[in-house]
């Protein structure tokens, strides 16, 4: 009957994360530590389990010495002993399946994702082309290309973060406005730039300095208000696979004009009122509007001949709603029990 | 921006009913954010009169009053003793809520309670708990006019509904912060022609002094930051308080009286957007050190560590950014954002100068963010006001000075307007304009709904489809000939526009490599039991310590939410050793992890000289179960190598960080390499043409990491660079090979030295059996090592021949020359 090993090794564990360097020595390695006293008890085991035994031993030995010798600072000069063959499909002394069984566990792709993926699908299925966002960007195509000159009031609506260097964590994926202009011009032009965001403000139950955002636009002869409003409503209709109204109120954004806010009927209650659109029946979603032709022009497009549209729309918020979670901070916290739900 | 509902009356004819307001504001002007009904806010306050005052029997500090509110008679006990007979009040009623109080988390309701012993039905207010004033020691008492028993909401002129817009949405429309810009939106919504107050077009500047003459210059050092800058002086004036109508529209409009001076700036500033700002005449001679009797006026940059008291009592450090009114030495406003202390207006102010100005929006944007200062002021002069506006908004404060404080003009206006400027024509295409909103407006309607705003179209502008217009002086933010389409679209409706398909031809849009990369991955992960997390760029210097990892390569965030996230992260991993050591700490046993994300290394840039983004692919093998053999690595290469023969990439190679001699690392992989354990982690490697590309790193974590982070000991991970990934050549899948023959399958051990490369035996034996038509497929079994010096490898070789069924004998030649092989390398 070979020793049970799971708990000298637990324990070890613990130690190895609370020990000094010198307390784990004299605990394992010294002459009256744990190992020799291990080794001494090697007589009394059967003689056909004394090699595996003895090999447990070593282990349980190279682990600890192993760990000591890693804290010391010049790893370098550490003799290779220990050195793992990367070129083996599993190390030595150690079969496959004895493996854990991860594999039985519930994977997921994160919701975020997982939205995401189906909102680019319809998309694509639109005939809209797809390019991600950056998450470091200049001053032009955050601000500038977009019709924000320096000193803009209009700057002060986006808390943005600036690096020492002064490159901007953009504030919003129009940032890609200009890129999306000039890669895929001439028109006709249908792309979607989902990415990262980010907001300099404090963070509770519905706000995130970081989050995600889609945005989309379509640059044609002939471009209309009137198309924007469909190609918006047909996306959500699809999306969410509900018939809806619409409505759009008036906003305010420099690198739009006209521009709104782009409003849907609560796909949850159908207008009679609940929490998710605080009983007002409809729901705020994005921002929208005819691309300035300002805008156009940086982007290489003559603006005499074409007319555009760009909308933007945030995910989480989008994603929170749809799948019923509460506090926004939860998509980021990486809760494992919370994403295998997922 | 507040708009009181009633203060419209005076400037239009449009119907104000509350439900179409809020339609015309949401749909046509921007959010409302709130509805205040200032009726149910003082329902239960009425004005009452005190009729006796009685000492209090039991409490030195409260009087006993008897008050008449209209025919009632009522007792009620207050703690201001200074009331006396005869004085009008505003009292509340038992059951109904404190003003101040109202629509708050801690609302008030007013109780008849027994105090000290003494019965008192009600309360006596305060201007504080009334809402419309800062005093809350004294009672508030009335003019001696005030109709005893009628509400106090009717007599304030409180009897109101206020609509709160929300200021985002007029970013650029200067004019909708005044009351009269409102009104003409909502009439011209409600098609209703707009005509501007007679005063607020005023453009006579001769009108000339009725009194004394009190000397006064003006100086503009600074007229790019101020186009303009007017004044007047007014002599023998009455500072007061403002009668009840004045403060009433201040009152709803948000904003809280002090006396009739500053009230009449304020509520110009209100009802038009242009700020104006009163200075006491006689405080800015005597302070000023070379006054001479006169007043002098500079307008100019600070200068660098000077200092203002501002009127919030504050001292505040200017620099030569901030733009100043200064008298001939020291600054006495900070322009358009505050006044200062010295020169305020107050009881006992008898001269003034009004100052109606144009500042630089941008410039006054910088000094108010600078300072940390927002006011009214800032409020308007940023969202954009025209010079022009500068005199009839002064002329209308003269006369409101005049009438309500008895004042006397005393000088001429005085007028800085070196460059006037001058509103242009713009031209519209009326059919570029029904294509850009997709609708069929007439030129008739586009006519109508432009002058009903007060645009100016003269008949023989109007040629064709095209038409001329002159904006209204007032409309800064009218620039282009979209800037009017929006005008008319928001007037006629959106909601009339009908949503219409745009025509596209049927090119099938291009997929996003990445993308779908990402996405298949993701899906292999997820069916393998990982789980996808998302978290966050930034990091902190310690925890990029924590990782072995080097600070300065990390961009460091100028205005960052704490020092816990000043830096953008440089790697993925050590968000997942936070995310996997807190998942540990609860009930999770075992845990495999990834994410897809952009890391940052400053000096790792693009063409552009941009940070170059990568997308990067980590994840992050963890578990506490105690009994787990061998190295974390072999466990990390099985997901890698599941997603790469999934992809039908191949072959990688691993060489351990320890072995490589590779000195010129790209700077990504220099960076991940402290994570890793020297001995047990590798460098993943593909070789393409001969050139070596290095995908990532696998393998165990550095043990010196895992303590930081208090991982347990069984913990790998991988990092790896998608962008160099995409680079790798997937198998030809043309070439499939397939056999009708059996192949001939046997396990073989070989015993080799410790240092022996597993690839070295796959390789020999490779070499050996493939050939035209002959293939091997190889599979280990066991790895076992007896003792320090030699190991054993049991390999599982199946062999097929593509022609025929391979006898044992064929086999078995096969099986010595790879034997003798591998003693060759052996030894």
């Amino acid at each position: 009957m070979l020793k049970d090993f799971s708990q000298i090794l637990k324990e070890i564990d613990d130690d190895i994360h609370t020990l000094s360097q010198v307390e784990l020595k004299q605990k394992y390695l010294s002459k009256s530590g744990v190992i020799s006293k291990m080794f001494k008890e090697l007589k009394e085991v059967p003689d056909k389990e004394k090699s595996e035994y003895g090999l447990k031993i070593n282990q349980i030995k190279t682990l600890i010495e192993d760990n000591i010798k890693n804290r010391v600072e010049e790893k370098l000069e550490d003799k290779p002993l220990f050195k793992i063959d990367p070129t083996a499909p599993f190390d030595i002394n150690s079969k496959k399946d004895k493996k854990p069984h991860i594999l039985d566990l519930r994977g997921s792709s994160h919701p975020l994702m997982q939205e995401l993926e189906k909102i680019l699908d319809i998309f694509q299925r639109m005939g809209f082309n797809i390019l991600e966002s950056r998450q470091l960007d200049d001053d032009f195509h955050m601000f500038e290309s977009l019709n924000f000159p320096k000193g803009h009031p209009a700057r002060d609506m986006y808390d943005t973060f600036w690096t020492d260097d002064n490159f901007v964590l953009p504030a919003h994926t129009s940032t890609m406005q200009n890129r999306a202009l000039r890669k895929f011009g001439p028109p006709p032009i249908r792309v979607v730039l989902p990415g990262r965001c980010f907001r300099n403000e404090a963070t509770d139950a519905s706000h995130e300095h970081t989050f995600y955002q889609i945005e989309g636009i379509y640059v044609d002869k002939d471009i209309s208000f009137a198309n924007m409003l469909a190609t918006i409503k047909s996306y959500l209709e699809e999306y969410l696979e509900k018939e809806l109204e619409i409505r759009v109120q008036p906003a305010y954004f420099p690198f739009t004009e006209p521009d709104a806010e782009f409003v849907i009927s609560c796909p949850f209650c159908n207008k009679s009122g609940c929490s998710t659109c605080h009983y007002s029946g409809w729901i705020e979603l994005m921002g929208c509007g005819m691309i300035h032709p300002n805008v156009l022009n940086s982007g290489g497009i003559d603006s005499q001949i074409y007319s555009g549209f760009a909308w933007g729309v945030g995910l989480d918020r989008l994603t929170a709603i749809k799948r019923g979670i509460t506090d926004i901070r939860k998509l980021r916290d990486g809760d494992i029990n919370f994403l295998r739900q997922f | 921006m507040k708009l009181p509902i009633n203060s419209l009356k005076e400037y239009t004819k449009a119907k104000l009913n509350i439900e179409n307001i809020l339609h015309i504001l949401s749909s046509k002007i921007g959010e409302v954010e709130g509805v205040t009904n200032l009726s149910e806010m003082y329902d239960g306050i009425y004005v009452a009169k005190i009729l006796s005052k009685k000492d209090h029997p039991n409490a030195d500090k409260l009087a006993i009053y008897k008050v008449a509110v209209g025919k009632e008679e009522i007792q009620v006990v207050a703690g201001d003793k200074t009331l006396k007979e005869g004085d009008r009040v505003a009292y509340i009623k038992p059951g109904y809520i404190v003003p101040s109080t109202y629509k708050t988390s801690d609302e008030f309701k007013i109780k008849a309670v027994s105090m000290r012993g003494v019965l008192s039905k009600g309360m006596l207010c305060s201007e504080k708990e009334l809402n419309i004033g800062q005093n809350h020691t004294n009672v508030l008492v009335l003019p001696s006019d005030a109709p005893v028993g009628k509400p106090f909401s009717k007599y304030y002129q409180l009897d109101d509904t206020v609509i709160d817009i929300e200021n985002k949405a007029l970013t650029n429309r200067g004019d909708l912060f005044g009351i009269i810009g409102l009104a003409r939106e909502i009439a011209g919504a409600q098609n209703i022609p707009f005509e501007s107050p007679q005063w607020y077009k005023e453009n006579r500047s001769d009108i000339k002094p009725e009194g004394n003459i009190l000397p006064i210059e003006i100086n503009n050092e600074s007229q790019t930051l101020c186009p303009r800058y007017m004044i007047a002086v007014l002599d023998n004036v009455q500072v007061k308080e403002s009668p009840v109508w004045l403060k009433s529209i201040l009152i709803r409009s948000g904003i809280k009286p002090i006396n009739n001076i500053v009230d009449i700036t304020n509520y110009l500033s209100v009802l038009t957007a242009q700020p104006l700002h009163a200075f006491d005449y006689d405080k800015l001679v005597s302070n000023d050190p070379n006054g001479k009797s006169k007043a002098q006026i500079t307008v100019r940059l600070a200068r660098d560590g000077e200092r203002i008291h501002t009127l919030d009592n504050k001292i505040v450090e200017l620099n030569s950014n901030h733009l100043v009114i200064a008298d001939s030495t020291n600054p006495i406003a900070i322009a358009g954002v505050m006044g200062g202390m010295d020169t305020e207006v107050d009881e006992n102010t008898k001269r003034i100068i009004i100052e109606s100005a144009s500042f630089n929006r941008f410039s006054i944007r910088k000094t108010s963010m600078d300072l940390g200062i927002f006011t009214e002021a800032v409020t308007r002069y940023t969202r954009g006001q025209h010079p022009q506006l500068c005199l009839p908004i002064l002329l209308k404060a003269i006369s409101l000075a005049q009438e309500l404080s008895n004042g006397v003009l005393a000088s001429n206006i005085v007028d800085s307007y070196p460059e006037p400027s001058l509103t242009k024509g713009i031209s519209l295409s009326i059919p570029r304009l029904n294509i850009l909103l997709g609708t069929d407006i007439s030129k008739e309607d586009v006519i109508s709904i432009l002058k009903n705003i007060e645009y100016t179209i003269s008949e023989e502008k109007v040629k064709g489809d095209y038409i001329t217009v002159v904006p209204p002086v007032f409309r800064t933010d009218i620039l282009i000939p979209e800037d009017i389409y929006e005008d008319i679209g928001r007037i006629y409706g959106y909601e009339n526009i009908h949503p219409t398909l745009p025509l596209r031809d049927i090119t099938p849009p291009k997929k996003n490599r990445e993308i779908e990369l990402k996405k298949k991955i993701r899906s292999i992960l997820s069916n393998s039991g990982c789980n996808e997390v998302d978290t966050y760029n930034f990091t902190s210097i310690n925890a990029i310590r924590k990782s072995n990892q080097d600070p300065n390569v990390a961009y460091h965030i100028k205005n960052a939410l704490s020092p816990e996230l000043e830096l953008m992260r440089t790697s993925l991993l050590p968000s997942l050793f936070d995310k996997a050591q807190s998942n540990l700490n609860r009930n999770i046993q075992t845990l495999c992890m990834y994410e897809f994300n952009i890391p940052h290394i400053k000096g790792y840039v693009d063409n552009f000289n941009l940070p170059k983004e990568d997308w990067h692919l980590s994840l992050l093998f963890s578990s506490k179960e105690a009994l787990i053999d061998g190295n974390p690595y072999y466990e990390v290469k099985r997901y890698f190598e599941k997603i790469v023969n999934t992809l039908g990439i191949k072959p990688f190679e691993y060489e351990l960080i320890f072995d490589s001699s590779e000195v010129d690392l790209p700077i990504w992989v220099k960076n991940i390499l402290p994570l890793f354990s020297t001995t047990g982690a590798a460098l993943i490697q593909y070789f393409k043409n001969g050139n070596k590309i290095i995908i990532g790193v696998i393998g165990d974590i550095d043990s010196g990491v895992k303590n930081n982070f208090k991982l347990p000991r069984y913990t790998a991970g991988f990092e790896i660079n998608l962008e160099e990934l995409k680079r790798c050549d997937t198998l030809d899948n043309r070439k499939i090979h397939n056999s009708k023959y059996p192949p001939i399958t046997q396990d073989l051990c070989f015993t080799v030295n410790r240092d022996f490369k597993y690839k070295d035996l796959e390789t020999i034996i490779l070499d050996q059996v493939n050939a035209r038509n002959r293939i091997a497929t190889l599979e280990c079994l066991d790895i076992y090592q007896k003792d320090s010096d030699v190991k054993n490898m049991t390999v599982r070789l199946s062999i097929e021949h593509m022609e025929k069924t391979l006898t044992d004998s064929e086999y078995e030649k096969l099986r010595e020359k790879i034997f003798k092989k591998v003693l060759v390398l052996k030894n």
